[in-house]
């Protein structure tokens, strides 16, 4: 049974922002000996931390989208969780997020729907109005 | 105690007309709600750090629960500091 999931991960500021790459997909690698997929790879890069962590005030953040079995996902946090360049990860189901996007964009559409149902609204009008005197 | 403090400097924000729990005046709109989105998050913390109460958000019941996860979930990762003193 695989899920989406979405892996972030806070690694040490003191490496080399280039070998980020590089050592986070070997990690991701025990993803893909299972048979998972990884979907996308966002590195933001160093980013100052809310609070102390491990005495250090920055972090290079990475944000991992994946798609494995439960087994193989608990495998890759194990593992980053021993690596000491690795300073805190985080792991969740992706699927509730993706249902969240979905049932907002549907919202949106019906909404839209409506108002072009019924086009003649004053609050509508207003604004139009107020631009034209603003251009006045 | 606390509470009693935090209510009285709550009070401007309430209904100008006097109701005991008045309803905000609008709500804040949100859309999609994600721990990564530390702007909009900012939105529904006090300068504290608090998760701000829902008679002031006034967000839905079910959205207040996925902010308060949501802002949780971006404390852990050191996105949003811990409720604190703030220095």
């Amino acid at each position: 049974m695989t899920h989406q999931y979405e892996l972030m991960v806070i690694l040490d500021p003191e490496i080399d922002e280039r070998t980020v790459a590089p050592s986070l997909d070997k990690f991701l690698n025990v993803i893909r000996n299972d048979g998972g997929t990884i979907d996308n790879v966002d590195i933001w890069g160093r980013r100052r931390l809310a609070y102390e962590i491990n005495k250090k005030t920055e972090g290079i953040y990475a944000v991992v989208q994946l798609t494995a079995n439960a087994s193989a996902t608990v495998e890759l946090d194990r593992q980053l969780k021993l690596s000491e360049a690795v300073m805190r990860t985080k792991v969740l189901r992706a699927e509730e997020a993706i249902a969240q996007v979905a049932e907002a964009t549907k919202a949106a559409e019906e909404k839209a729907a409506r108002k072009a149902a019924a086009p003649a609204k004053p609050s509508a009008a207003a604004p139009a109005e107020a631009a034209d005197k603003a251009a006045e | 105690m606390a509470g009693k403090s935090s209510g009285d400097r709550r009070k401007p924000l309430r209904n100008a007309k006097g109701g005991k729990n008045a309803a905000p005046a609008k709500a804040i709109r949100v859309g999609v709600i994600d721990y990564k989105d530390v702007a909009t998050l900012r939105k529904f913390i006090s300068e504290r750090g608090k998760i701000r109460a829902r008679r002031i958000t006034g967000v839905s019941v079910q959205e207040q629960r996925l902010i308060a996860r949501a802002v949780k979930n971006a404390r852990e990762m050191a996105l949003l500091p811990y409720a604190g003193s703030g220095r």
